[in-house]
């Protein structure tokens, strides 16, 4: 059996008298592609922002690789030092920079040389296929473009694990199914540990190992995909 | 498409009060204008070729820029504070760290004057003792605008920073970029109000356009050359002024924020946070009051205190009624600039925002050029009502520019659903509109009330002989009376301004434990 990257051990998160998560408990293994389906505010964006460390749980804990990186009202481990990427359902595109810039901001917080952080920016724009465009601000790319900018900030670090918060469910069909399989491409070749947070059943069957079924902050149910590979406990 | 259309109680109601904004704010700086151009060219040949003039003018900029510099070295620090560390009552740490800015700037440098030290220093009369105490009093500018700035944010800009990078950094080139305008225009206008300030120069000897203004039109009598030394600090309030707003854009009346977020990892900055708003908060505040309470408790009597009681009651009379014309104009021009085209709103907001960095000691030269004359006009010169006009034409930009951004919380759709609903311009706007700038309008009341309280630059000049409002009181009476006397009149004063501003941090604090 793989390990698990991502541990959720009875995760509780209220906001006021909201309890958006209700003692969620979930295993991710290494290499898989989880989806995590469930209507709006079901806690879905939630159980991500916790994971990223972007919110702290009231209760329970998580951990990434079997190491603790938070638990019931505390941080250990910040963020930037958890080694993941996050892509934003608005994108949250820095508009003051380039897309290089984007990049060389990201790999600027790590202790890589001049060579080894222009290679790895290379690569990032190549493997989204936007090398063209790294000199052009944010607002001067269409809607896929910015997309595929999004995609690149979050895997030029080579992260372990890749959260995406419903990225796609501002373009139209043609393009999100285009960017679905990108996506598939991706997570396939870096080999990534995957959590997609959606609305959309289509977006869980093009992309999923295994779907995580979610309604009113408690996991209902997680279904293995029949075609693709680990099933989460 | 302009729903109210040929209605004429709209007409005569925005009419009414832009006549009254033309007579009172802009016909003074526009009467000094118009004078220089046709004054005698000997005026100039004395201000031009003075080569003390020269010197006038650097120590007016260095003023200008030190203040600034290093207002928004205290004022942007703070303002990331209020937007992104969850302090707890936060409601009342703002009220607290923008208190100073309601403080006249005269009062803490009369505490600076008292300042521990038996005989003057060198450094107690200079320009940099001049700079650090209006940089006490103008940094809340640098730091509200920071916060409305920052609030503005996306906070998840930040958030995706932060996946990626620690929190300094992010600080750095994400939120700092992003914030840049609004610091950069607030030190705009920070620079403005410091040349424009004459009491601080004034108590501390430094010489500086305000103060030379002041002298030529009060102690010599001299007419054209207090116009002639006027024009060039004119010039230079209304161009940096003219930047600011432009650099501001539609921030200034624009209340709508983005996603509020605070991320969480700015939460581990709280501790020294608080310390920071603490120490910043004693020294521009508690420090300079409780050096006057140690000066006035060696007062032998409240003679002084009791000898003022006209001029007291004198101030509080015209401020409140002064506050009160001020709102009820700036109610109408406020509305009436939120519920403009997008073109207007910005060209009358950058009109506003000139206006308000006009010195007083200028509003002051123009208003008597306009209404010391023969014939009925003249007939208000001499008497309360300069004062009264002085403070409308100082705060009316001010109190307007609050008022136009609370009416443009008021969605123009709830006065659309009125008119198809048959209902007039008037009973709407009673009706509809001004119950929900309750707020707004207490606020602008209050600052309105508390600036007009403090005024002195242009008090000083157009006051009847005679009639002496606290601050003209205080100001004249430092050379000959015992500094004691003059605390106790610095101390009721502060009492005066700090009694709504504790008043409204107490609301901020129950709404907030609500």
């Amino acid at each position: 059996m793989t390990a698990a990257a991502i541990t959720l051990t009875d995760v509780t998160k209220r906001f006021g008298s909201h309890v958006a998560l209700d003692s969620v408990s979930l295993a991710v293994p290494a290499g898989t592609a989880a989806v995590v389906l469930g209507p709006s505010g079901c806690g879905k964006t939630t159980m991500l922002r916790i994971i990223a460390g972007l919110e702290v749980p009231d209760s329970g804990q998580v951990a990434l690789d079997g190491a603790t990186v938070s638990a019931a009202g505390r941080v250990d481990v910040l963020p930037h030092r958890r080694k993941l990427g996050f892509v934003f359902q608005d994108l949250a595109l820095w508009p003051h920079l380039t897309i290089r810039q984007h990049l060389d901001f990201v790999l600027g917080s790590m202790a890589l040389s001049r060579l080894e952080r222009d290679r790895r920016a290379q690569d990032a724009l190549a493997l989204v296929r936007i090398e063209v465009l790294a000199g052009r601000l944010p607002h001067q790319l269409s809607g896929g473009e910015q997309q595929r900018v999004a995609l690149a900030r979050a895997i030029v670090r080579e992260p372990r694990v890749l959260l995406l918060d419903e990225p796609f469910s501002s373009l139209d069909a043609e393009l999100r199914a285009d960017l679905r399989s990108e996506l598939a491409r991706l997570q396939r070749a870096l080999s990534l540990t995957m959590v997609y947070v959606t609305h959309d059943r289509e977006d869980a069957t093009a992309l999923a190992d295994c779907v995580i079924e979610m309604r009113a902050g408690r996991i209902l149910a997680v279904h293995r995909h029949p075609t693709r590979g680990h099933d989460p406990a | 498409m302009d729903i109210w259309r040929g209605q004429h109680s709209r007409t005569a109601v925005i009419g009414l009060a832009f006549v009254a904004f033309v007579v009172c704010c802009v016909l003074p700086a526009a009467y000094l204008l118009a004078t220089t151009l046709g004054a005698a060219r000997s005026a100039y040949a004395v201000v031009a070729l003075d080569s003390r003039q020269q010197g006038l003018l650097f120590t007016t900029a260095l003023l200008g820029l030190g203040t600034a510099a290093l207002a928004t070295a205290i004022g942007t620090p703070l303002g990331i504070v209020l937007a992104r560390v969850p302090l707890r009552r936060k409601g009342v740490v703002r009220v607290l760290a923008g208190a100073p800015v309601l403080l006249p700037p005269y009062i803490v440098a009369l505490a600076w004057v008292n300042l521990g030290w038996d005989r003057p220093s060198e450094w107690t009369y200079s320009l940099p003792a001049a700079i650090v105490i209006l940089s006490l009093v103008l940094y809340p500018l640098s730091m509200l605008a920071t916060e409305v700035a920052m609030r503005r944010i996306d906070g998840r800009l930040e958030e995706a920073g932060l996946i990626v990078a620690p929190p300094g950094r992010v600080l750095r080139r994400i939120t700092l970029p992003l914030v840049a305008p609004s610091v950069i225009a607030a030190a705009l206008v920070i620079f403005v109000l410091a040349v424009s300030e004459f009491g601080v120069p004034g108590l501390l000897r430094v010489r500086v356009y305000t103060t030379e203004v002041f002298t030529a039109f009060a102690a010599f009598y001299d007419f054209s050359r207090a116009i002639a030394l006027s024009v060039p600090l004119l010039v230079l309030c209304v161009a940096v002024a003219a930047v600011a707003a432009a650099l501001l854009g539609d921030r200034l009346v624009t209340t709508r924020r983005s996603l509020a977020l605070s991320p969480v990892v700015f939460h581990t900055w709280r501790r020294p946070a608080l310390a920071s708003v603490v120490l910043v908060v004693a020294i521009a505040v508690a420090l300079p009051m409780l050096i006057l309470v140690r000066e006035a408790l060696g007062a032998r009597s409240l003679a002084s205190a009791t000898g003022a009681v006209d001029a007291i009651v004198n101030s509080l009379l015209l401020s409140a009624v002064g506050a009160t014309v001020i709102v009820a104009v700036a109610v109408c021009l406020g509305y009436a600039q939120a519920r403009a085209s997008h073109g207007v709103r910005h060209a009358t907001q950058a009109l506003l925002v000139v206006l308000f960095a006009v010195p007083s000691t200028i509003i002051g030269v123009g208003l008597i050029g306009l209404w010391n004359r023969p014939g009925p006009f003249g007939g208000l010169y001499g008497t309360d009502a300069m004062l009264l006009l002085a403070y409308l034409a100082r705060f009316v930009p001010v109190a307007t520019l609050i008022l136009a951004a609370t009416t443009q919380t008021v969605s123009v759709s709830q006065e659309e659903a009125s008119a198809v609903s048959g209902v007039g311009w008037l009973r709407t706007v009673r009706g509809i509109v001004l119950p929900q700038l309750r707020v707004g309008v207490a606020a602008a009341w209050v600052v309105a009330f508390v600036l007009a309280f403090g005024e002195l630059g242009a008090s000083i000049l157009v006051a009847p002989p005679g009639e002496a409002t606290l601050p003209i009181r205080i100001y004249t009476i430092i050379a000959n009376t015992p500094s004691s006397n003059v605390a106790v009149l610095a101390l009721l004063q502060s009492a005066v301004i700090f009694g709504p501003v504790a008043a409204f941090g107490a609301v901020a604090s129950m709404r907030e434990s609500r």
